[in-house]
This record gives structure tokens, C-alpha cells and sequence, in this order.
């Protein structure tokens, strides 16, 4: 990773750097937020190669993770591991990962002159940004974790998505490393045709398969000829054990054996994050011991499986943001002995705008148990009326408790729990932020 | 006496993008609270001649678009051909996003070849290509076929208002066969002649997702009485169900989107 900048680039770089950082000290005294993503927007303008500058400055080089879900807690996952190590890292990690969240995260570690002063930067990136920024970032790895349906108002389909990674990452040098999730049938085909160096992960448990493949699934055909793929088993969504009888296309050879590895947090989607950080940090010739430590210690992304005392009760965040996602969280509360959940809905930017999905989400096995669910959010009635509609008889024995304000909402649930329970919370992305601020007291971002 | 509904979901696997599945459930459960037996058939690739044929109520959803195309490969001959019949003799059907389009002529995607239709409805989509905008937000609609706007009028004592989402690359003209409704909010078939979805015989086409049902109760309903009355020969009176949720949740979007329009009546 070169230093030659040109001169003309320099100035540019230290003025959009300083005008950067006034914006950052700006937002920040006059408690508007974290400004984590108007700076980098506003240096953009005044430096347009600004991502590029940025970037190959970063001494040991960029790594890019990018997917549908797990992006936060991956990255801080890789992140604890290389800082155990001693380097320096920048990271985007209040999951702006949008363009200009990108360049704040980079800002925010540059000198006044404009120079960066990391070993490394790790970058979650939106799925769609993806082929925008390759060119500019020249990414030392690439972990592409899952590509599920999620804000398909703003992005459109998996398959075209994929389509459109494959095309932009075949063209990057060949010494790019590229991690792709073996189990998920449209990563495993990309990672096959990559010229790049390749390392999948995996899952090899056969015990943590699910009964059936679930409602809300994208990619069951096969991504190279179109015929049904078959599966030994599935242990989410769709990832799993499959090969196509049509034209032999299987599931690739992970690196790691899933079973020598222990998990970050609850969930199996945990442990696809845990075994993702774990082939990039050993890829990066981070030893074995200092991975383990880190996993074995790891504490969790804000609202991502995060567990907060509140009152003396047990308050455990489990962020809901798409199907895929949700199916998985209600798994993680139904496994649980606690009767008591939260469930909020909103419809912003950031969660997506279009909350047809919640009909994609097993909410039947969450009914089914009976207890107590507490809606809230900005879609309250529409996700009231999808718990209702997962009663298989007319008014079950479940209580369901509609309440607009978030505040009250929040109170109402803590109420209803007993003290040796815990409350699991399954918010959407803003609703994530505006339960952590009722619950903490701040505002993060 | 106990009634029984058999009914035909296209592809469940391959056409249910965006939340579609909620019409099946929909369905299902008014049935199941009334006390009424239900038999769920996927109208898939495995599916024979004779499963299209027992179907009292049809339901299709969205689509990618290579799993449209699948789709077609599969909806061939014969089957094609029963799907036809049943749908030109009336039986009832809501069919959304990808399925109306696949109703139609053809369907021309944003990359790759002409899909060709059933060419049950007369209309024809065509997706206008990568730099086209998708057609996102929410739908309000107000229903205009000239019989299903009388029927849900006289189920719910005021005009018939639709509300959903729309999320749609493709846009979708009518040639002769009438409009669902007319746009109140939103963009409907192509965002410019002010049309949304449309009616044939008893088939539901429209862009809304929302889905669909849950939302505008009354429209299941219409469909339940409607393949209940066509099965047994009968007129039939649905017992009335508790739609307060569904209602507030109506009346929370209106107010967000500054429409204002009479609400409907609960039942009864």
C-alpha cells in the first residue's frame, strides 16, 4: 500500500480532512449525534477521491465485510483480535456502512495533514455499495458472509446482487483474499469462480440442522443452472449441506472444521460470524491462541445480542432486521425458559420502508408458546396484526400487549417479567437505537 | 354444516419475495376461526393436472425475476391450460406483483429475455431496465371494477379503499380488461394513467404487497364467500371476525399519509 499522493491530492486530502474534523467536534458539542456519517459526507465534496486517498494509506490494507446480517458483530469480532495483537485499527463500527459512514470511520482516524495512521481498516459495507467501492479501496480481503432478503425497497434481488459482486470482484489483482460462506449456494458459486485466492467457512454439525427449510428463503435453485438444489439438511435459511443433482454444483471445502471452534454470543448465526473473523484473522497470520482468547471474551455489538441489567432485571437486545435474521433470534428466545418478549417495528430508511416481510417471519413458533408479547414501533398495528395471525386458534392463550409508545412499551414488558427472567428485546435497526437510548440514557448515534 | 376450501398457492418456494405469503395465511386463518376446514395445495413443479383442477381459491405472489422464469418453464401445456380454464370460469384468485404479470401477455424482465404469459389477462409489463426506479412506497387504492367495488361496498357499507406497498421494476399496461382500482396514493400498474391492478372474472391482480389481505379483510372475505358460493351452490354468510387490529393499522397509514377516507364499518 503506497504513500504517493500528489501534491494537489495532499492539500485537497488536509482540507477535507480539517473541515471533516470541525464537522465531527461540531455535531458532537452541540449533542446532535455521533457524527458518524455527515463528516465523511461533507469531505467527499471537497476531496471526490477522498475514499481512495484514505484508503491507501492503511498500512497492512483494508477488509472489506460485507453481507446481509452478522456485518457489526464480525467486524468487531476481527477488530478485538488484531487490537489484541497490538495494531492499529480503524473501523466503521457504528454500522454507518453506507459510502460516507465509510470515510467518517477513516476520518476519524487521520491526522489534521491528513495522513491515516492505522494498520488496518475494517469496513462493513452495505451489499449494494460493494462494487462502488472496490475500485477506490483496493481491499487487502473480502468477507462476504450471507446474502438474504433485506430491504428489498432500496436494493432489488439476491440474485442480481450477486450477479453484480461476482462481475466487480473478479476484476480486482489476484492477491486479494476473498472469504465467502460456503453454505450459502450463491456465495459458494461465487467464491468457484473467482480467479482471487479463496478461503470459505462453514458449518460442519449436522446436529444443529433444522426440521424443515424455512418460509423465508431466497436460493434453493442452483446459481450456476437453475435446477432445485438438494439438501442434506439446512441450518438456516438457506444455508447448509447441498449439491445440485442437475449439474454436480456442491457446497465448497471450508478451511476451518466448525467443530474444533467455539462461538461468540447465542445463535448459530453467531457462530458463522465467529468462523468468518477466525479464517480472515488467521489468513492475516494471527495465531491460534490470541483468536480463541479473543472469542472466548468476546462482549457483544451494541443491541446485537446484547445483555443489559435494567432495574435489577436481566434485558438481553437481539437486533430484528430482516427474515433471515429475525427467524433466528425468535429460535434463540423460543430455546430460552423466558416468557416475556418485545417486539418493535419501524419503517425508516434504515430498517427499510417496506414491512411486508414480517409475513416471511416464523412468528408461529414465537406464538405458540403462549407468554406474553409486547408490540411497539412505527408499525405497531401491522405487526399486532401478524403475532394475531399466527394464532392458530381465535384468541389463544397468549397475551398480546399493543402499545404505540415506545417509552411504555418498554416499561410494560420489564413489568411483566419476573425477576429471574430475562426480557428479550427483537427491535428493527432504528427501533435497535431508540430502545438502547430508553434503556441507557444515551444517544449513540 | 362444516365447509371446506381447497386452496392453491403457485409456487410457494419460487413466488413469495416480499411478504405474500401473508395472503395464504390470511386466508387460511379466517377459515380456521370460523370453524371452516382448509386444504392447502402448492401449485408447484411437482404438482399434477388434477391438483390445479380441485382448487376452490387461487393465490400467487412476487417473483425475482429469474424465478419467473422458472416458473414459465414449469407452467406449461396442460397446465397451463387448466390454470386457464379455472380462472376464465370464474374461480377466485388474488395474484400479486410477479403472478398478475405472469397472467398477462408477457413479461419483458430488466435483463435478459421476453417472458412469455399465460395471456389470461389483457396486459402486458415491461421492466424498462437497470436505470429504471423501482416503484416503492406505499399503495392506496380505490377499488373501481365495477362488481367487486358493488360487493365489498354492500360487505362494509362505505366505498372500498385498498392499502399496501408496492415495490415493482416493472411497469404494467391494460389492454381491455378493467382496472382493480384507481390510484389514491402511490403509483399502481406504471405511475401514469392513475390505474392499479386488475379484475377478471373473480382474479384479484395487483401490486400491492402488504401483503394484501391482512390489511383490507374484507377483500379475504370476498374471496372466501366468493369460492365457497361457487363449490357449494349456495349463498353463503360469513360469521364476523374481529378486525380492530387491521383497522388501526388502516387508519394509523391513512393519517401518516394524509389521506382521508372513511373508514369501513366493522362488520356486523
Amino acid at each position: 500500500m503506497g504513500n504517493k499522493i500528489q501534491l494537489i491530492d495532499r492539500l485537497r486530502l488536509g482540507l477535507a480532512v480539517s473541515v471533516a474534523k470541525s464537522v465531527t467536534l461540531g455535531v458532537r458539542s452541540l449533542r446532535l449525534g455521533s457524527a458518524s456519517v455527515l463528516p465523511g459526507s461533507i469531505a467527499r465534496r471537497i476531496a471526490p477521491r477522498l475514499l481512495q486517498l484514505l484508503s491507501q494509506q492503511v498500512k497492512s490494507g483494508v477488509i472489506l465485510i460485507a453481507g446481509t446480517n452478522g456485518k457489526t458483530t464480525t467486524s468487531l469480532l476481527l477488530h478485538t483480535i488484531l487490537e489484541r495483537k497490538g495494531y492499529r485499527v480503524a473501523h466503521n463500527s457504528t454500522g454507518a456502512n453506507l459510502e460516507n459512514g465509510l470515510m467518517t470511520a477513516l476520518l476519524e482516524s487521520t491526522n489534521l495533514v491528513g495522513t491515516l495512521n492505522v494498520d488496518y481498516a475494517i469496513l462493513e459495507i452495505d451489499e449494494n455499495i460493494l462494487p462502488k467501492v472496490l475500485i477506490p479501496i483496493q481491499p487487502r480481503m473480502i468477507l462476504c458472509l450471507n446474502l438474504f432478503r433485506d430491504q428489498l425497497d432500496r436494493y432489488g434481488e439476491v440474485d442480481t446482487i450477486s450477479k453484480r459482486w461476482t462481475k466487480v470482484i473478479s476484476a480486482l489483482p489476484p492477491e486479494t483474499v476473498v472469504i465467502p460462506n460456503a453454505d450459502d449456494p450463491t456465495l459458494s458459486y461465487l467464491g468457484q469462480q473467482l480467479p482471487q485466492q479463496v478461503l470459505f467457512f462453514g458449518l460442519n454439525e449436522p446436529e444443529h440442522y433444522l426440521d424443515a427449510i424455512p418460509h423465508a428463503v431466497d436460493s434453493i435453485y442452483c446459481p450456476k443452472c437453475g435446477h432445485s438444489l438438494d439438501y442434506k439438511g439446512v441450518y438456516l435459511s438457506h444455508l447448509g449441506d447441498f449439491h445440485c443433482p442437475n449439474c454436480g454444483f456442491s457446497k465448497s471445502q471450508p478451511t476451518l472444521d466448525s467443530r474444533e471452534w467455539s462461538q461468540i454470543l447465542v445463535g448459530l448465526y453467531n457462530k458463522y460470524n465467529t468462523l468468518a473473523a477466525a479464517t480472515a484473522a488467521k489468513e492475516l497470520g494471527i495465531d491460534e491462541a490470541t483468536i480463541r482468547d479473543s472469542i472466548k471474551n468476546f462482549q457483544a455489538a451494541f443491541g446485537r445480542a446484547e445483555d443489559l441489567e435494567i432495574n435489577g432485571k436481566q434485558v438481553r437486545i437481539l437486533l430484528s432486521k430482516n427474515p433471515v435474521g429475525t427467524n433466528e433470534t425468535i429460535r434463540v428466545v423460543t430455546q430460552s425458559t423466558d416468557k416475556t418478549t418485545l417486539l418493535v417495528l419501524n419503517d425508516r430508511t434504515p430498517d427499510g420502508t417496506d414491512v411486508s416481510w414480517i409475513w416471511d417471519v416464523d412468528t408461529e413458533k414465537l406464538v405458540e408458546r403462549g407468554g406474553t408479547l409486547v408490540v411497539s414501533g412505527d408499525r405497531v398495528y401491522d405487526l399486532a396484526l401478524r403475532l394475531r395471525y399466527s394464532e392458530s386458534v381465535c384468541r389463544s392463550h397468549l397475551n398480546l400487549i399493543v402499545e404505540e409508545d415506545l417509552r411504555q412499551a418498554i416499561a410494560t414488558a420489564l413489568e411483566h417479567t419476573p425477576d429471574n427472567e430475562t426480557l428479550h428485546i427483537l427491535p428493527t435497526y432504528s427501533a435497535m437505537l431508540e430502545v438502547r437510548e430508553v434503556l441507557t440514557g444515551k444517544k449513540i448515534l | 354444516m362444516s365447509f371446506e376450501l381447497t386452496i392453491g398457492w403457485l409456487y410457494p418456494t419460487l413466488m413469495s419475495t416480499y411478504g405474500d405469503r401473508g395472503n395464504v395465511i390470511c386466508i387460511e386463518r379466517r377459515c380456521l376461526w370460523r370453524g371452516y376446514n382448509v386444504k392447502m395445495v402448492a401449485l408447484d413443479q411437482k404438482a399434477t393436472v388434477d391438483d390445479i383442477r380441485a382448487v376452490d381459491l387461487i393465490v400467487g405472489g412476487g417473483a425475482q425475476d429469474r424465478q419467473q422464469e422458472i416458473v414459465m418453464r414449469d407452467l406449461q401445456g396442460e397446465k397451463a391450460e387448466v390454470l386457464r380454464e379455472k380462472i376464465d370460469n370464474g374461480t377466485p384468485g388474488v395474484f400479486t406483483c410477479g403472478a398478475p404479470q405472469l397472467l398477462g401477455h408477457y413479461y419483458e424482465p430488466g435483463l435478459g429475455q421476453r417472458i412469455e404469459g399465460l395471456g389470461i389477462l389483457d396486459m402486458v409489463s415491461v421492466h424498462g431496465g437497470e436505470n429504471t426506479r423501482r416503484c416503492i412506497g406505499n399503495l392506496v387504492v380505490e377499488v373501481t371494477a365495477t362488481r367487486l367495488a358493488r360487493d365489498l361496498e354492500e360487505m362494509i357499507g362505505s366505498k372500498p379503499y385498498l392499502i399496501g406497498f408496492e415495490n415493482h421494476g416493472g411497469r404494467t399496461k391494460l389492454g381491455k380488461v378493467e382496472a382493480l382500482g384507481r390510484v389514491v396514493y402511490g403509483l399502481g400498474n406504471n405511475g401514469e394513467d392513475g390505474t392499479e391492478g386488475a379484475f377478471y372474472q373473480n382474479a384479484i391482480a395487483t401490486y400491492s404487497h402488504g401483503p394484501l389481505l391482512p390489511k383490507n379483510p374484507f377483500v379475504a372475505d370476498w374471496l372466501i364467500q366468493t369460492a365457497l358460493r361457487l363449490k357449494y351452490q349456495q349463498p353463503i354468510t360469513l360469521s364476523v371476525l374481529d378486525d380492530t387490529l387491521a383497522m388501526q393499522a388502516r387508519e394509523a397509514m391513512f393519517k401518516r399519509l394524509k389521506v382521508s377516507l372513511p373508514t369501513p364499518a366493522l362488520q356486523g
